[in-house]
């Protein structure tokens, strides 16, 4: 068999049964890896900026949680109703933590914490309040905007659909 | 080779009856999925927008709603009880507020908790331009109930979940 012929029969190879189960399979497996397990997705807004650009594309990376449970400055994301629509923020703190902002810095439980992705000037004062129970607090790495604009709280842990890939 | 023939026939007849079935009797799903078909639809606005057209909207989604609808919004005075009239009133102004819009829904969970009565789960996307020029960009989580009133689904409460809690 010549390499033109073997080229050939690489991409219009002859359609058995056998070739057909095989695409079937292929169609089947990543239609549920895809589709259940590494969600593909678009970035749209400028919440998470410097971190995620808006237009970008990533993949939502369902098991990341199955063993473990999401850490302070993890990048999570969060449903609504089901997994076409999902925010993309970075916990904070975490169940029974108390959260307050003063003058743009972090506090949690009273102690400032070190945010190095968050590079764009912040003047933020939320009064503390705590995590409630099974839920963790998420915001957005971009805090240039006022804090009535940005859309941030504590989200039920049931909502985390996983990780961006990358 | 003739039995085959006449076996793919009877597959062929017996799929398009079925495809003609679904079309000319849909299910009571998709009967309510329609109506948020048609809200998205009515509640949408593109720039060429003229007077009458605004004016039938108002109409049209007006009848989409029960006489007295509720809303359920969290921390916002726009909670309560409104008849058909207001709400095509308050639609009309908020759409005259807009050089564009578009409602989008996503991820609707039907089910019927007991007889004529549909209780729906999805998630909301609005964006657009107000007049002013701002960007309009909100997703909300909604829970809608939607009852059967003389053959038609009609919305009588539409409650905004609280996704990220401050």
């Amino acid at each position: 068999m010549d390499v033109h012929q073997k080229i050939r029969q690489f991409f219009f190879p002859p359609v058995t049964t056998k070739f057909l189960i095989r695409v079937s399979l292929v169609a089947l497996l990543a239609y549920l890896f895809f589709g259940y397990l590494c969600i593909p997705f678009s970035i749209r807004g400028i919440s998470m900026e410097p971190t995620y650009h808006n237009g970008g594309v990533n993949f939502c990376w369902r098991l990341r949680y199955l063993f473990s449970e999401p850490k302070r400055h993890d990048v999570v994301a969060v449903r609504f109703a089901g997994s076409k629509v999902m925010l993309l923020k970075r916990v904070i703190a975490r169940e029974g933590e108390q959260v307050e902002f003063r003058n743009g810095k972090l506090f949690v439980d009273g102690r400032e914490i070190e945010e190095p992705y968050v590079r764009y000037p912040c003047h933020w004062n939320l009064s503390p309040r705590q995590v409630e129970k099974d839920c963790i607090y998420v915001v957005g790495d971009n805090r240039s905007m006022p804090i009535e604009s940005h859309h941030f709280g504590q989200a039920s842990k049931r909502r985390i659909m996983g990780v961006p890939l990358w | 080779m003739v039995k085959i023939k006449y076996l793919f026939i009877a597959a062929l007849v017996v799929i398009l009856g079925i495809v003609i079935a679904i079309t000319v009797f849909p299910s009571e799903e998709k009967r309510v999925k329609k109506q948020f078909r048609l809200l998205s639809e009515w509640v949408s606005k593109s720039t060429e927008e003229n007077a009458f057209t605004m004016l039938q909207r108002m109409k049209d989604i007006g009848s989409l709603f029960d006489a007295h609808c509720e809303l359920k919004v969290p921390d916002q005075s726009l909670s309560g009880s409104y008849t058909r009239e207001e709400i095509s009133t308050y639609t009309g102004s908020a759409r005259s507020q807009v050089s564009q819009l578009d409602l989008k829904f996503y991820d609707l969970q039907v089910v019927f908790p007991e007889k004529e009565v549909a209780k729906v789960t999805l998630t909301a996307r609005l964006t657009g331009r107000s007049t002013a020029g701002e960007q309009i960009d909100e997703t909300r989580e909604l829970e809608c109930l939607l009852r059967k009133i003389e053959r038609k689904w009609l919305f009588s409460q539409i409650e905004v979940i609280e996704v990220l809690k401050r």
